[in-house]
């Protein structure tokens, strides 16, 4: 490539650099904001996490929740939450567990002056000591797979570019999670686990820019980071549609077919592969661009000649 | 990188690399193919005496309860009946316990439905979670405090009897409310005594603290054995309990450190399966009188011979609070039995008395059978000879082999230092609704992957066909996988990581085609392109990759049964990917564009 064609290709692409501080500012903002709704809102917590009884029913058509609700209440002494399921005529309620077995009501007798023969779907008691060490373990997991992800990068990737992939994924699971606080859906397990592969999924995309400009800044020593970025992110940017468009449809099928069982996990995913793709350019491209990375950091050091 | 040996290899891969290649798609589908089939609902009949039960008669009971069967296969001492329709189960397994009880133990089971040829070469279907199976899943708490709470008391008592013994003063002991013993003191002197007292009498208690006040506790290796002997024994009683449940498919293993999960697939009605679980056992000595003896209790022994002993036991075994196996005078196995200090008392009274005389262990189990009626088991599971007077700490010889010692210290800790068992978690899932994950779950499957398999076709047109190739040769691996690792289990987050894995496994053909597309448009030749296309791409393929099986293992740790079927699919996805779409789309490609030497072609 002659000093030209090197300059045509950097002014062509410097239209990027505008996008992407941009896109930077934005991200940051979003993120203040996501961890202000999370603070405010808090979760609602799915009973894998809580403890407590679910169970979902069947019942006829005709029977509404304000039929179901009244007995429940009675019966358990405690706010019962009736919450229509994906078809008519099914019913997931939700209420504290009476520990004492012979105090418990039996829900099946609760409900029978509604209708004598109903189809329990499925049921779970979860104690609350399951739900607490559930808490704490995903805490621990969530935090034990960040960890494990920043020692790999740091040992793969210079300190300036590791850190923007991290500032990334941070930005990605706060956005998930505000989401969730937001629409107030139920953060269970399932959710978690979708967290986590976001956690890994999100990286993809700035590791695969990381990756560019490594190669370029040792290519092209000469070219200033800026410009460098812009080139990563042009030459990255069909694979990073492409494999994104590719996740986002096979997420989408299973948002659609999955039933409600994976609707929590289906849309968190889906927020997370936007976000991921977003954040990989608008911060792990950029963030270490703030941080001063230069080609000097990836010079080839020749090995002194001492004995 | 030697150029000369790279010009004359470009773009070949030599012919083992394809036998490799076509035997790990073969073998791995032919043990995805099971799964294809899916299983039958059956009932399994094992006789319970020698005589064999004839198919005929089973067959004749099923027809005139209008039960069809598939087929009826005879296994040495078993039946088993295949049904037609898996409705039907549980009325055959009611039919069948109604006519064959005295014979036979009846079960549910299931039965894969695949040729006969391909289970015959070893190839089974996955094996489903109960998510999508339907059943009964229960998390037992164990209490462990319970049992160090217990051995306190035990070191604490058997340390004040010490005391008052050798009238030392000035000691105060306080046990039981947690794992240690605290022993305070005014005189110095005493400190020495208990040191050595517990040394010599209870070695694997530690003694700690200054001055004044002694704490003595089980080391922590000891604690951590100890919290496995107990866990390990409740698994033992929970998998023996579950058999006489005439469940045969079902799960019982430990989960985290005091946990134990048990999945009873199939169950509808966790009411029977709780009775079951929480019944009890206990444990109790007996003088043994002589065979025919009026007035006595008649018990049977392993082999079923009556042993008749006194009516009333010497201990039961709620005095019992440890018993070990060991070897003993010329490498006998024994076993080591601790009792309470009133036990001890017990023991050691009658024992004077009785010196040369035999005295049988019995173990009874108080439960209920799947109708509901509680019903006692007792049998005597030792006879031995009393040698001298006892104390305390005793041992019981003649007990067989080191693995009948084993089960036996087993059994005896069963009766006695079991610690109480909660039920903290339990879930039912109907078994329409675990059918209704499934259909969805693969409706979702299906949709995702012609959805990717269509947009790959169309936007990569001629290297997007390969790209499908290795794609659905990945899909059935990864079923050829799960079915093939002992363990494996599919769940409904699994479908969904079979789902991601999709989506997800197209990148590894994406960024070496978008490589080579960069190095068609750097004017270097189609074959060449390919080569440093895949070359360049490997790295980045790998630390993507990496990063997601970093996030796989650790969910897999959290160790709750859905959410690591999922961490499974994710995890053995992400290998299957690599393979498929770095060797097996390179062995596909060097075969038909490997020599392509045109320039600028489009890709």
């Amino acid at each position: 490539m002659n000093s030209t064609q090197m300059n045509n290709t950097i002014d062509k692409l410097k239209f990027l650099t505008k996008w992407r501080y941009a896109s930077s500012i934005l991200s940051i903002a979003l993120m203040l904001l996501s961890l202000g709704i999370i603070g405010i809102k808090g979760f609602n917590w799915g009973l894998d996490f809580t403890g407590g009884v679910v169970t979902e029913i069947q019942l006829d058509k005709r029977i509404t929740a304000s039929e179901i609700q009244p007995l429940m209440v009675a019966a358990y002494q405690q706010e019962v939450s009736v919450i229509s399921a994906s078809e008519p005529g099914r019913w997931v309620l939700r209420y504290a567990n009476i520990p004492d077995e012979n105090q418990r009501p039996e829900l099946l007798t609760v409900l029978a002056p509604l209708q004598s023969d109903i189809n329990v779907l499925n049921s779970s008691i979860v104690g609350p000591q399951v739900g607490q060490e559930l808490v704490e373990q995903g805490g621990l997991a969530l935090l034990m797979a960040m960890l494990c992800i920043m020692g790999y990068l740091s040992y793969r990737f210079e300190w300036r570019l590791a850190s923007g992939a991290l500032l990334a994924l941070v930005h990605d699971v706060v956005f998930v999670l505000a989401f969730f606080a937001l629409s107030q859906l139920e953060f269970n397990l399932t959710v978690l686990a979708a967290i986590l592969a976001i956690l890994g999924y999100s990286l993809n995309d700035s590791i695969i820019i990381a990756d560019r400009i490594r190669e370029q800044l040792v290519i092209k020593p000469q070219w200033n980071i800026t410009d460098i970025n812009n080139l990563a992110v042009k030459s990255t940017f069909s694979r990073t549609m492409v494999t994104s468009g590719t996740t986002l449809l096979t997420v989408v099928a299973l948002w659609i077919m999955g039933g409600a069982p994976l609707e929590g996990f289906s849309i968190a995913m889906f927020i997370g592969i936007l976000t991921g793709t977003w954040s990989s350019i608008s911060i792990g491209a950029t963030f270490p661009e703030l941080l001063g990375l230069n080609s000097d950091h990836y010079r080839v050091i020749p090995l002194p000649v001492t004995p | 990188m030697k150029p000369k040996s790279k010009k004359t290899l470009l773009n070949h891969y030599s012919q083992w690399k394809y036998w490799l290649l076509i035997s790990t798609l073969v073998i791995l589908f032919l043990s995805a193919l099971p799964s294809w089939y899916g299983e039958d609902a059956a009932v399994q009949l094992s006789s319970k005496s020698s005589h064999t039960l004839s198919s005929e008669h089973v067959y004749q009971v099923l027809n005139q309860a209008g039960i069809s069967s598939k087929r009826i296969e005879q296994k040495q001492q078993n039946v088993l009946v295949v049904l037609q329709d898996q409705n039907q189960q549980m009325l055959a397994k009611n039919t069948l316990i109604n006519e064959f009880e005295k014979q036979a133990q009846v079960t549910l089971s299931l039965s894969p439905a695949a040729p006969t040829w391909l289970l015959n070469m070893g190839f089974e279907p996955i094996k489903l979670g109960l998510d999508l199976r339907g059943g009964v899943q229960f998390l037992l708490d164990v209490d462990l405090d319970l049992v160090f709470r217990q051995q306190s008391i035990m070191v604490g008592d058997s340390l004040k009897q010490f005391v008052r013994k050798q009238h030392i003063t000035g000691v105060s002991i306080h046990s039981g409310d947690s794992a240690e013993v605290t022993v305070d003191l005014t005189l110095p002197e005493a400190r020495g005594l208990i040191r050595q007292f517990i040394a010599e009498q209870y070695p694997l208690w530690q003694v700690t603290g200054q001055k004044n006040r002694l704490y003595v506790a089980l080391s922590e290796n000891e604690k951590v054995k100890l919290t496995n002997l107990t866990v390990q024994q409740n698994l033992q009683i929970m998998r023996s309990r579950i058999e006489e449940l005439g469940i045969t498919e079902a799960l019982v293993q430990r989960q985290g450190e005091n946990r134990i999960r048990i999945e009873l697939p199939g169950v509808q009605d966790p009411a029977t399966a709780k009775n079951v679980i929480g019944a009890t056992a206990s444990l109790a000595f007996y003088p043994v009188l002589e065979n025919g003896s009026v007035n006595a209790l008649v018990l049977k022994d392993q082999a079923n011979n009556p042993i008749y002993v006194a009516r009333t036991p010497v201990l039961a075994g709620d005095h019992i609070v440890d018993a070990r196996a060991a070897t003993g005078d010329f490498g006998m196995a024994k076993v080591n039995i601790s009792l309470d200090s009133a036990g001890g008392k017990l023991m050691s009274d009658f024992s004077r008395d009785n010196i040369g005389k035999p005295m049988a262990t019995s173990y009874s189990e108080y439960s209920r059978n799947s109708l509901g009626k509680s019903q006692q088991t007792t049998k005597v599971i030792s006879v031995a000879t009393i040698q001298s007077q006892l104390g305390n700490n005793f041992e019981i010889t003649g007990v067989g082999s080191h693995q009948e010692a084993q089960q036996l210290a087993l059994l005896l800790r069963a009766g006695s230092m079991t610690a109480p068992v909660t039920i903290i978690e339990e879930r039912t899932i109907g078994p329409s609704l675990g059918a209704e994950n499934i259909v969805n779950g693969f409706a979702a499957l299906a949709l995702g992957m012609s959805l990717t398999l269509l947009f790959m076709a169309c936007w990569y047109r001629r290297l997007g066909w390969i790209a499908n190739i290795a794609l659905i040769a990945n899909m059935v691996m990864l079923f050829g996988l799960l079915a093939l690792i002992p363990g494996a289990v599919l769940t409904l987050p699994g479908i969904a990581g079979l789902v991601l894995t999709v989506g997800m496994a197209v990148d590894t053909n994406v960024l070496i085609f978008e490589r080579i597309k960069d190095k068609l448009a750097e004017g270097r030749s189609f074959a060449s392109a390919i080569d440093v296309g895949f070359d360049s791409a490997f790295s980045t393929i790998f630390d993507a990759n990496f990063t997601t099986m970093i996030t796989a293992v650790v969910l897999f740790s959290i160790g709750n049964g859905p959410i690591q079927g999922f961490a499974l699919t994710l995890g053995l996805g992400l290998l299957t990917s690599m393979f498929t779409g770095i060797f097996a789309s390179r062995a596909i490609i060097n075969l038909v564009y490997g020599r392509d030497t045109r320039h600028a072609i489009k890709v």
